[in-house]
Parts: structure tokens; sequence; C-alpha cells
């Protein structure tokens, strides 16, 4: 389980070197854009942009492959369960099942959907460090709050994978092994209790090391952007891309044709 | 010496929202530049104690002084430049994504210009040997890293006061000894609290028990640290190197040995007093278990030790050595020079 | 559960998105510095818990225990929980354009079950906090179950069978997460009730 999606933000490329404002700003802005368009052929194009942005990053496949196997695996069950579901006529037959094709045709646009903006956040998360990219948002005026809870988070989430890991192993080696009963969900909630009291317990130390070293609730950083015009232009480009299928698909020209294919 | 009060502590008391009373009227003063062990049993109010001192708890009623000025609600920013607490668990005190950052945040959060930043933060690494660790992530470093790292964001800011909570726990010996080394070298006022007794023996001059809320001892290192009683009726024990020499003594004493055994016991007896640095004491008087009859003196002058070994007399009922026998300085006993006469 | 990119339409997102920001300034109000690292962790520790599975007939069921944020943090749970689907898309898990519905479905889960929870003070029998933390956790983790299943509406009429399906599913999920939170409501009370809201004032210093 990749949590740590900077792993390879240190490999240096074109997406790499693009001020994280723009980059943000504008892939964000082409997550959208591929979300709501209806047409799949307009979708496949928004994939297909999405896996040049991917490969562009140099950020091995392999990694962002372990990423994005859970999610196409928690995807599976729509993909049946729509197009057996789907209120329509044409039909055709798999294995004995009625499978509606638009529904078919529905499940797929999900997929390729779900993959196509996994596949852009990896390029955004994954090609810089990612207190970096909460920094950006904090320059496009992102509430500090906001990111500042984020950066704790960040950082508490790999200390309590830890501390999970840890207590597991110790149930485990007294002999506890999960089973479908109410003494396991029991367990489970002495195990998130535990994880809780301890999470707290430690989160009033390390506020009180804050607060021993001057905090105030200021966000300070060093870190300083400096935008170049290739920064820009990247920018312009991906916002072609994201108007362009956005435009084209408000003029619902696609979807229709589809639906006549089908 | 007439130098300034460090931390001056009048009379505080703490008692918690829940009612649970931790402190009950603690008293105490350090001058700058001094080494203060701060030792007492579990729950005797020490981690309180010490959140007193930068103003992260305040006193429910009495005074905390740093560097003269009273501990308020409203200059908890200005006392917390003086005052540097490092904690026991590193990973309390590392937040940040890099190493840079974490000795970076207190620099930052004090306001000074990034030239300025830059320069404490390649100083504060270099002082516990982190160079060239700025990038990396305190995430992935190892525990004696992280040790020395949670060090390193305290000394960046530059407190005059540096207040340590149990700094050697779980630290290998070779970093545990290159801690000592800089205590020793440090000229920092420092408070130490902890339970590794032996640490306190090497670094520090002075010596404050808490127990119960309350300071029960305060007084040189040389001699609390010393002794027995005082240190088991507050769930304590003698430093290792101390207990170590109790039961060498014990072994010379019960006699079964042949003269040649005898002298080489004394002779590593009076090599070990002499590794763990009495120099700083100017007399210290070793108490031992009332049965036992038999201590040692030590009269340091200048560069050599004498060490006189008093070898037992008959069975002695009413012989007892109780902790308050006085003792006084330069003050040369007249014992029998045993097999240890030895000069180093 | 979480939805993922691609399901529902546009007014569902943008719905999602006001709704959120509605939310989130509504319940961020006069938040004070303290709180600043207690909802953080509560964030990572709801986030950790996605990990953990309970097994189910064949398979397994991840646990998400949005009920339990709001017993403790009260209201502040919304943010939390809000975090937390952010920094799941943040993480490439999916669900950047639908972090409005996300937190929606799961933060108001969360202010529902505090909402449960505290009316545990307009009765008293013995065992109590118990029953309300199970009820609290059940329905919490239900009424997320209704949003998801009114989004999947919202969007079209092909997903009526797809919404029952969901529904049905969270009827399952009840049971257990309201099991899992009465279990660690328990724990609490006898450990650590300061923890949970609306107890009594914790030992938090200046």
């Amino acid at each position: 389980m990749a949590l740590d999606i900077d792993r390879h933000a240190h490999i240096d490329s074109s997406i790499q070197r693009w001020d994280p404002r723009f980059k943000i700003v504008s892939l964000l802005i082409l997550m959208f854009s591929i979300a709501l368009v209806k047409s799949i052929a307009l979708v496949l194009v928004g994939l297909v942009g999405a896996v040049i942005l991917l490969l562009l990053s140099r950020i091995p496949l392999v990694f962002v492959y372990q990423g994005m196997k859970w999610i196409v695996l928690f995807l599976m069950p729509f993909f049946v369960i729509l197009p057996l579901t789907y209120p329509g006529e044409t039909e055709i037959h798999v294995l004995g099942l009625p499978f509606a094709v638009a529904g078919l045709r529905l499940s797929a646009m999900i997929v390729i959907k779900a993959v196509a903006i996994v596949l852009i956040a990896y390029t955004i998360f994954g090609s810089r460090r990612f207190d970096i990219n909460m920094i950006a948002l904090q320059r496009l005026k992102c509430p500090t709050v906001f990111v500042q809870m984020i950066l704790f988070a960040y950082r508490y989430i790999f200390l309590f994978m830890e501390e999970m890991e840890r207590m597991d192993t110790a149930m485990k080696a007294r002999g506890f092994v999960k089973k479908a009963d109410l003494y396991t969900l029991k367990l489970m909630g002495n195990f998130i209790a535990t994880l809780l009291i301890r999470s707290f317990e430690r989160t009033e130390r390390i506020y009180k090391a804050m607060l021993s070293k001057g905090y105030q609730g200021e966000f300070h950083t060093l870190v300083e952007f400096k935008a170049e015009t290739r920064d820009t232009v990247k920018a312009v480009l991906v916002l072609a891309l994201a108007i362009g299928l956005f435009g084209i698909d408000m003029m619902a020209v696609f979807p229709k044709a589809e639906l006549a294919w089908f | 010496m007439d130098r300034e009060f460090a931390i001056q502590v009048k009379d505080v008391c703490f008692t918690y929202p829940d009612g649970h009373e931790v402190l009950k009227g603690a008293s105490c003063d350090i001058r700058a530049g001094e080494k203060v062990a701060l030792i007492g049993p579990n729950g005797a109010g020490k981690s309180t104690f010490m959140s007193l001192l930068n103003g992260v708890s305040l006193a429910t009623s009495g005074e905390v002084i740093i560097s003269g000025q009273e501990v308020y609600e409203d200059n908890l920013k200005e006392i917390r430049r003086k005052v540097g607490i490092v904690f026991q668990d590193p990973d309390d005190q590392l937040f940040c994504p890099t190493v840079f950052d974490d000795v970076a945040f207190g620099p930052l959060n004090l306001g000074l210009p990034k030239g300025e930043i830059e320069a404490r933060v390649t100083e504060a690494l270099d002082t516990v040997g982190l160079t060239g660790f700025e990038e990396r992530s305190s995430f992935h470093l190892s525990f004696g890293e992280r040790k020395r790292l949670a060090l390193a964001t305290v000394l960046s800011y530059q407190p005059d006061i540096l207040v340590f909570d149990e700094p050697s726990t779980n630290m290998d010996p070779m970093n545990r000894r290159k801690l000592i080394q800089w205590l020793a070298k440090s000229n920092k006022t420092i408070l130490l609290c902890t339970h590794d007794l032996d640490i306190a023996l090497d670094v520090c001059d002075r010596c404050l028990m808490l127990s119960d809320g309350k300071f029960v001892a305060d007084g040189p290192a040389s001699e609390i640290l010393y002794d027995r009683c005082l240190l088991e009726d507050n769930h304590l024990e003698l430093p290792l190197a101390l207990m170590t020499h109790e039961l060498l003594h014990e072994k010379l004493s019960s006699g079964q040995m042949d003269a040649e055994h005898k002298r080489i016991i004394a002779t590593f007896l009076h090599a070990h007093r002499h590794s763990h640095g009495p120099d700083a004491h100017e007399h210290v008087h070793v108490h031992f278990h009332p049965h036992e009859h038999e201590h040692m003196h030590h009269h340091v002058a200048d560069d050599h030790i004498h060490e006189s070994i008093k070898l037992p007399l008959e069975d002695d009922a009413g012989h007892s050595h109780n902790h308050d026998h006085e003792h006084s300085h330069d003050h040369e006993h007249g014992h029998e020079h045993g097999d240890s006469g030895n000069k180093p | 559960m979480h939805i993922s990119d691609g399901i529902v339409s546009g007014p569902v997102v943008t719905a999602g998105f006001v709704g959120a920001a509605v939310l989130a300034a509504a319940t961020m109000r006069n938040i004070e510095l303290e709180e600043i690292p207690k909802i953080s962790v509560m964030t990572a520790v709801f986030f950790v818990i996605d990990f953990i599975h309970v097994p189910f007939v064949v398979s397994s069921i991840h646990l998400i225990m949005n009920g339990l944020v709001g017993i403790i943090l009260g209201k502040r749970a919304f943010m939390a929980i809000m975090i937390g689907v952010v920094l799941q898309a943040f993480f490439g898990f999916g669900g950047v354009s639908v972090i409005g519905v996300n937190s929606v479905m799961l933060g108001g889960g969360a202010l529902l079950a505090y909402g449960i929870w505290q009316c545990r003070h307009l009765v008293s029998f013995a065992n109590r906090d118990i029953l309300f933390g199970g009820l609290a956790g059940a329905l919490g983790i239900f009424f997320s179950g209704c949003i998801l299943a009114l989004a999947l509406l919202s969007t079209g009429e092909a997903f009526l069978v797809t919404a029952k399906a969901v529904l049905g599913y969270h009827v399952i999920l009840m049971i257990i997460e309201g099991a899992v939170t009465a279990a660690c409501v328990s724990f609490l009370l006898k450990t650590s009730p300061h923890l949970l809201a609306g107890q009594q004032p914790s030992m938090t210093t200046g």
C-alpha cells in the first residue's frame, strides 16, 4: 500500500520541474473535466492525456500500478451490478445473464474516468515532496488552518500505521485470530480505543514540544516558488485539453452518436 | 560565586483540573552555568515541574522566574527563547517532513531571517553529528539519530538553559557516551531529569531530588548520589558505578582472598574511582550500609588522588555509620594504607 | 465506503462541494490553537482505521468508524473527516472530484452520530453510554449510506438498483460498525472518559 506517494519525487522530469502551483491548478481542472464528461470517446482521450502526463513525469509505472490495483478491484462490483440492473432495452447475454449494453458503456466510462483521475493524482502528488505541494496549496489561498491540519495528519498517519502494526503483532503473538464473530468485533473496538488513547497522549506531548519551540499557530516556511514562462506554457496546454474536452462534451455531439452506434 | 540565577522556583504548587495535586510547594534556585540533576521516583512531579519552566504549564501558585523574568501567560514567547526542553521521546518532537524543517522550526518561530536560520540549522546539525542529513526524512532515521536530531531541534534556537527529560533512555552505549561528553563540555545551564543516576554522576555537580511534589534533597551530587539511604527511601538506588564499588568492597572485606587478589581489586577500585571524575568533588565521602564497616575516603589535591581503604576490624556491633555523618573538606584521615596505596 | 470519481453527475459533485464548504465553515467557528493537533490526530486515526478489516462471510469489510469520530470530536469531526477524505484523494486512492460528496457523506454521518451521542443526557439507565455509542456508530454509517444512495439516485435512474444495493450493504455495515463503536466507547469509558465529547473537561495544559 503506497502511502508515500512521493517516494519518487526526486526523479527529474518536466513534470517535476513544473511549478507546483501551476501544476495543481491546471491538473485539478483537467481532473474535473474528465470526471464530468459524458462521452466515452472523450473520456478515452482524457485517459490518453493522463497516461502521457504520467509518462512525462517518469514515475515508475510499477509503483503506480501497485496503488491502482485496489481502486480497480473496488470498482469491479460496479462493472457487474450496473449493467445487470440498467433499465434499458438493448441487451447482450454473457453467461446467460442479461447485460444492458448501455450499462456496460456506463461502467466502462466510470472505470476509465476513475483510472485517469488517479493517474493524474499520481502525476501531481508523486512528482514533488508532499509538504511542498501542500505549501503550494497554501500559496494558492487555501486556508492556512486547513493546510496545517493536512500536514500534521500526514505526519501522524505514518506514526499510527507503525503503532497499529506493533499492536497487531502483539495481538497475534497472544494467539488472536480474526473471525466473523462478536468477540472479534469487541477486540477491534478495544484495538481502536487503545490506538486512540495512545494517539491523543502523543498529541499532547507533540503539542507541548511545539509550544516549547515558540509555536503560536502561525505557519512558517522558507520555501519559495518562482514561476517561469514554461510553467505557464505547460499549464495552458493542460487547460486547453481540459476545456477542449469539456467544451466538445457540452456540444453533446458524441454521446448521441455513441448511443446510436450501440 | 556570584553568578546570576538562571532558574528560580519559589514555592510552586500545581494541581490538575481534575483535582490531582502534583507539586506541593517546591522551591529551588539554579545559577547560570550549573549542571543539575533532577531525580526522584516516578510520579514525583518531575515532568510537571519541567513544563513549568517554559510555561507550557502555569503554576497554580508560587513563582517561576527564568533569568530574572517571571513566567506569565503574556511573556511566554520570550521565556521559551531562553529555556529549551528536550523531551524523552524523539518522535514527540519531530513533526516536520525533513530534518532541515524540524531543526528550522524553532528559529522560524523566532522570526529570524532566512540566512540566519540556515546558519543555525547547519550549526545545530554539526553539533549533534548529523551534518548532511538536511534533506532526509526524520521518520526514516534510526532511534539514535532521532534522539540526536531532537536535541538539534532545541539547540537551533539557542536557549541559555537546557532541560533534558531522560536523555539517555534507550540509547546505545556509544551514543550515550557522546552525549555525556557533549554535556560535560557545554557551558549552558543544564537540568538533567533522569533515572540514569550514572549519567547524573558523570555530568552534574548538583542534585535535586523531587519526591511527592516537593524537593527533599538539594546538594552536591557527590553527597546525594552517594547516599544510599536517601536514595532507597525514595525508590531509587545507588548509581551502578557505586554499586560496583560496594560489591568489590564487600569482596575485599570478606577477607577470603589472598593479598595479591586484594591488591588487584583495590587497584581496580582506585582506577574506577578516577575514571568517574572525582576531580570535581573536593571531598568525597562514601557511605555504605550500616552493617558494613568499611569506608573509603578520597582526598583530592590537584592532580592526584589518594585512596585509602580501611580493612575490617573485629565485628563491631555498635559501630554504625549513618548518613548524617559530618564530613569536612580537606580533611585527612589517618588510616592505614592497605595494599591500595597507589598513585596514578 | 466512499465513492470514487466518475460515478455521480456534475450537479451532485457541485452540491457536494457546496455542502462541504457550508458544513466546514459552520463547524470550524472559533477554532482554538489546541484543537488543531487533536483534529489532525483524529484524521490520522480515521485514515488508518480504513486499513483495519473484519472478516465477513467469504471476504472482509473495511471499517470506517465515522460515528466514532463524531463521538470524540463533536462538531469538529466534520473537518477531521474532510481532511481524511482529501488525504485519501491526494495519496492516490481516487475520489478527487468527489471530495465534497464524500465529505458530506461521511462527515455528515459523524455529525449525526455526535447528535445522537449527546442525546444520552436525556435518559438515564445502566450502560446508557455504551448503548448510545453503538447507536451513534450504527446510525452514523447508515446516514452515510443514505447520502450515497441519494447521490446515486440524483445522478440517474440507471443507479436505482445500485442505490438499493448500497443501502442494503450499509445495513450490514451498521451492525458491524455499531458493535465495534460500542466496544470502543466501553473501553474508553473505563480508561479515558475525558476523550469522549460532552464528558468532563480534559487535563489540557496551556
